[in-house]
């Protein structure tokens, strides 16, 4: 058999939504298959309905030689399936995980080897709720991989991972697996994707491209151009975010300041010594692994978070000692989608706008605008829990830019965003830039570091390199971000 | 077998590890068997009521006496009865009374005297038993006073006798009755959270792509709480009988079977909610108006079931905490009585194993709802 999966003219309606459009695809044996599209493309939907937990309207699937919807109990034992969410237990151990799915696999209980490849034996007894972002994902591939499945589905693995525990998860698949796996991987990085043996490409429920991903472009960077290509192109307009922001006077250099900053927890130190400066209209990046510390800083840096020593100064006012004044020069935006689920868009930008202090009288009026400026017209009525993720993203920067903040605080902004929407994003976010506001942002896409002036590589607490992203590339000696990103961490290990 | 003993285990871990679970299975309890025991009396209180007496002869002043020597009342004298307005007014206190001055003179002409009590009917209760009171003290004086002979007798004579509960305390019923709160919340509550926290978290979606069966799934929740119901129930009968000495007649064995029937279906009501919903905040307050509040208000522990609507009636014949605190209490203070044990043990049976089924309906192997039927016509249309 040359395929492990075959699929024939498939439909799925969700309510109004069209998920899957009559989409027809193959999927080689043996080979690692990468699935991209932008958000609500239906990459999810397609991955459930290949292992039966959804089924199609219309259409015949074959996975295996069998039909996941009536032969789902005869298909389950041969594949691997992880999640999103991963699917572990937080209130069990390590080891405890590996167990319970080795039990539910019904596989022997044999974990040295996948101990050790994933690291994880030094923290067999930890509470996988525990673990850093990074542990989790291994920890999950690990439960996933138990039995040695025939095919492999991951859904967006590497979700808000650093580049060395992506390299470490891409490894660890490929170590892993025999020749004769199949795997279907779904990703938002495209140079990822663009190291598969196959990308499928959908938009919109359709199958777009599915081909060798050299065939389509040989750089991972033309990739990505080709593939915004394909999914209608991306046409860089005029910020009108930007265009509309109306610079404050009162801007010194040094807008925003770490001085010293610290945290400790016990004999532990989470921040150490933090200090940089950085001045109107930059764009400042915080690099690093999980669990570096980034987090904790950026806390600390809106006075969410108590330093132990040091401090930070946003537009020249002590964050500890006027936390709130200095933070009504801040524009914030939160890593996980912190705005009102169950409240329209319209209502969430009048709450915030209430909250940030605009005056009753003026509120109506600005929040029209933002509505007009950020294109949220047409779904302003809605429920801004219903929105797809790259809109929710646009709200909570609407949110955090509606009180015309000189300063923006973005952390993660673009974790679990597809490319065509992070495109925009940056555009906005250059754009606001070029008009005077500071921007200190996190991230853990190296092309996107790029876009920064300067940037903190942040590694155990401490500031391991600082400087323009081509600064920092000739100190590694690497071509690329992520490269530069890897060999810097590992120098400072020695 | 083996899927599902690593599911057990699992299932146990977590109750250990997580704190709420201990809490409502040990320390709620615990609690509430407080507060039924020292906080909650539906027995008589001594209440306070006022008393003025209009008679001058000195062999009424023995009957004003007699009122302040009662263990259950409370005197205060009053002059006049401007005064008593307000202090009812005030409710200094709950009721007065109010000899008129031809109390004596009526006795002793051996016709039937005539005494005023006025009670405070906002507060239903306390107005009863200021009337109750008020009357067997004057009654009690009457039959020792020197016109004991001269009023006529009732023609019957009555003596009442409280079977089971000889001294009419209201504890040695309500605190067995908190034991059916309780296995309703380890039943209803806990479980309503946990195949919804599954579904949030993520893991259903993982567990669902392995090997395992409906039935691992069903019996991989039903059991882990049972234990530990049953556990919490052992912790209940031993407070219940060691601690707080409430008298025990009827047979642990059967209290320890009844009681497993009742978690059986509790838990079913539980796991079905959750099932069914797959939000854990969602699942919570459709278990705590489901379970909790008729196991309060509609089981016959609070408020007796014949003075409800008879819309009430009939709901609590069907809801189960009526079988169980029929039950705990009978057996509790009366022993076991097989006539209750066996009807209400059938009803609890019936209704339990009718929950599980729906709980294995309501378990889905997929991540949407969709009948054979459905499937086949799917299928079919290839």
């Amino acid at each position: 058999m040359q395929n492990t999966v075959e699929i024939k003219n498939i439909t799925k309606v969700f309510g109004k939504i069209t998920a899957l459009d009559d989409l027809s695809l193959n999927i080689e044996k043996g080979k690692i298959t990468g699935l991209i599209g932008a958000d609500g493309a239906g990459k999810t939907t397609l991955l459930r309905m290949i292992i039966g937990l959804l089924i199609p309207d219309k259409g015949e699937i074959s996975t295996l030689g069998y039909n996941p919807v009536t032969q789902k109990d005869e298909l389950t034992p041969h594949i691997g399936y992880m999640p999103q969410k991963f699917g572990l237990y937080e209130d069990l151990t390590v080891i405890e995980n590996l167990i319970l799915y080795a039990d539910l696999k019904n596989v022997k209980h044999d974990f040295k080897k996948m101990l050790e490849f994933t690291n994880l034996d030094p923290f067999q007894d930890r509470l996988a709720g525990a673990l850093s972002g990074g542990m989790k994902q291994k920890l999950g591939l690990a439960c996933t991989l138990l039995g040695s499945p025939d095919f492999l589905l991951l859904d967006e693995p590497s979700v808000g991972v650093d580049p060395i525990s992506r390299r470490d998860l891409m490894r660890m698949v490929r170590d892993m697996i025999n020749p004769q796996t199949t795997v279907l991987w779904s990703t938002a990085y495209l140079d990822e994707a663009h190291s598969f043996d196959n990308v499928v490409v959908i938009d919109r429920g359709k199958v777009i491209y599915k081909g060798n991903p050299n065939d389509l472009a040989e750089t991972p960077q033309e990739f990505e151009n080709k593939v915004i290509e394909l999914m209608g192109g991306y046409k860089q307009e005029l910020s009108r975010i930007a265009e509309n922001y109306k610079p404050l006077k009162d801007i010194k250099e040094c807008t925003v300041e770490a001085d010293n900053l610290e945290k400790k927890y016990g004999d532990f130190y989470a921040v150490k010594n933090n200090s940089f400066c950085i001045n109107k209209g930059e764009i400042f990046g915080l690099l690093g692994p999980n669990g570096a510390g980034k987090s904790t800083s950026f806390k600390m840096m809106c006075g969410l978070a108590k330093p132990t020593n040091g401090t930070a100064r946003i537009m020249g006012i002590d964050i500890t000692k006027d936390p709130e004044k200095a933070r009504s020069n801040l524009g914030y935006m939160a890593q996980k989608f912190s705005l009102y689920g169950s409240l329209t868009v319209k209502e969430n930008l009048e709450f915030f706008a209430a909250a940030y202090g605009i005056k009753f009288t003026n509120r109506e009026s600005k929040v029209q605008e933002i509505i007009d400026v950020f294109g949220l017209k047409d779904f302003a009525q809605q429920k801004s829990e219903e929105l797809p993720l790259g809109l929710k993203q646009r709200l909570s920067m609407a949110c955090a830019l509606i009180h015309n903040p000189p300063v923006l605080f973005l952390d993660e902004p673009t974790s679990g965003v597809d490319v065509i929407t992070r495109r925009d994003f940056w555009n906005h976010i250059t754009s606001l830039a070029k008009k005077g506001v500071t921007i200190l942002v996190t991230t853990h896409f190296m092309d996107e570091a790029e876009y920064c002036d300067r940037i903190s590589l942040f590694y155990h607490g401490e500031t391991i390199a600082l400087g323009t992203p081509q600064e920092l590339k000739d100190k590694a000696g690497a071509k690329t971000m992520e490269e530069t990103f890897i060999t810097l961490i590992k120098e400072s290990e020695q | 077998m083996k899927i599902l003993i690593a599911l057990i285990q699992k299932e146990i871990k977590q109750i250990l590890r997580d704190p709420s679970s201990i809490i409502i299975a040990f320390v709620l309890p615990f609690i509430s068997i407080m507060i039924y025991m020292y906080g909650i009396n539906l027995d008589s209180v001594k209440v306070t009521m006022g008393i003025k007496n209009d008679d001058p002869n000195p062999e009424i002043a023995t009957l004003v006496k007699s009122f302040g020597h009662s263990k259950y009342v409370n005197s205060i004298y009053f002059d006049n009865v401007k005064d008593i307005e307000t202090a009812i007014a005030r409710s200094k206190i709950k009721g007065a009374v109010i000899i008129p001055n031809d109390f004596s003179t009526k006795l002793s002409r051996g016709q039937n005297p005539d005494l005023l009590i006025i009670t405070d009917g906002s507060e239903v209760n306390t107005a009863n038993y200021v009337q109750s009171y008020a009357m067997s003290i004057a009654n009690n004086w009457l039959a020792t006073s020197k016109y004991a002979g001269s009023v006529k007798k009732n023609s019957i004579n009555t003596e009442a006798r409280t079977w089971y509960n000889p001294d009419l305390n209201s504890h040695y019923f309500i605190v067995p009755g908190s034991i059916a709160i309780t296995m309703t919340l380890i039943g209803i509550l806990l479980t309503s959270l946990v195949v919804a926290r599954e579904w949030e978290r993520g893991t259903m979606e993982a567990m669902l792509s392995t090997s395992v069966k409906t039935i691992h799934i069903v019996l991989g929740k039903y059991i882990p709480y049972f234990i530990l119901g049953m556990f919490s129930l052992a912790f209940n009968i031993f407070l219940c009988v060691v601690i707080f000495q409430i008298p025990f007649r009827g047979s642990y064995l059967v209290l320890l079977l009844v009681s497993g029937l009742f978690l059986f279906t509790s838990l079913g009501i539980g796991l079905n909610v959750s099932s069914v919903l797959k939000n854990q905040f969602l699942a919570s307050m459709v278990a705590m108006s489901v379970g909790f509040m008729p196991a309060l208000m509609l089981s016959g522990l609070m408020f007796p079931i014949n003075s409800m609507p008879v819309f009430f009636q009939h709901l609590t014949r069907i809801l189960p905490p009526r079988y169980y605190v029929s039950f705990v209490e009978s057996e509790f203070m009366a022993g076991t009585v097989p006539e209750i044990v066996i009807a209400n043990s059938i009803y609890l049976t019936i209704l339990g194993l009718v929950l599980f089924f729906a709980v294995y309906k309501n378990t889905l192997m997929r991540l949407e709802k969709v009948s054979p039927a459905q499937i086949m016509e799917r299928q079919g249309k290839k």
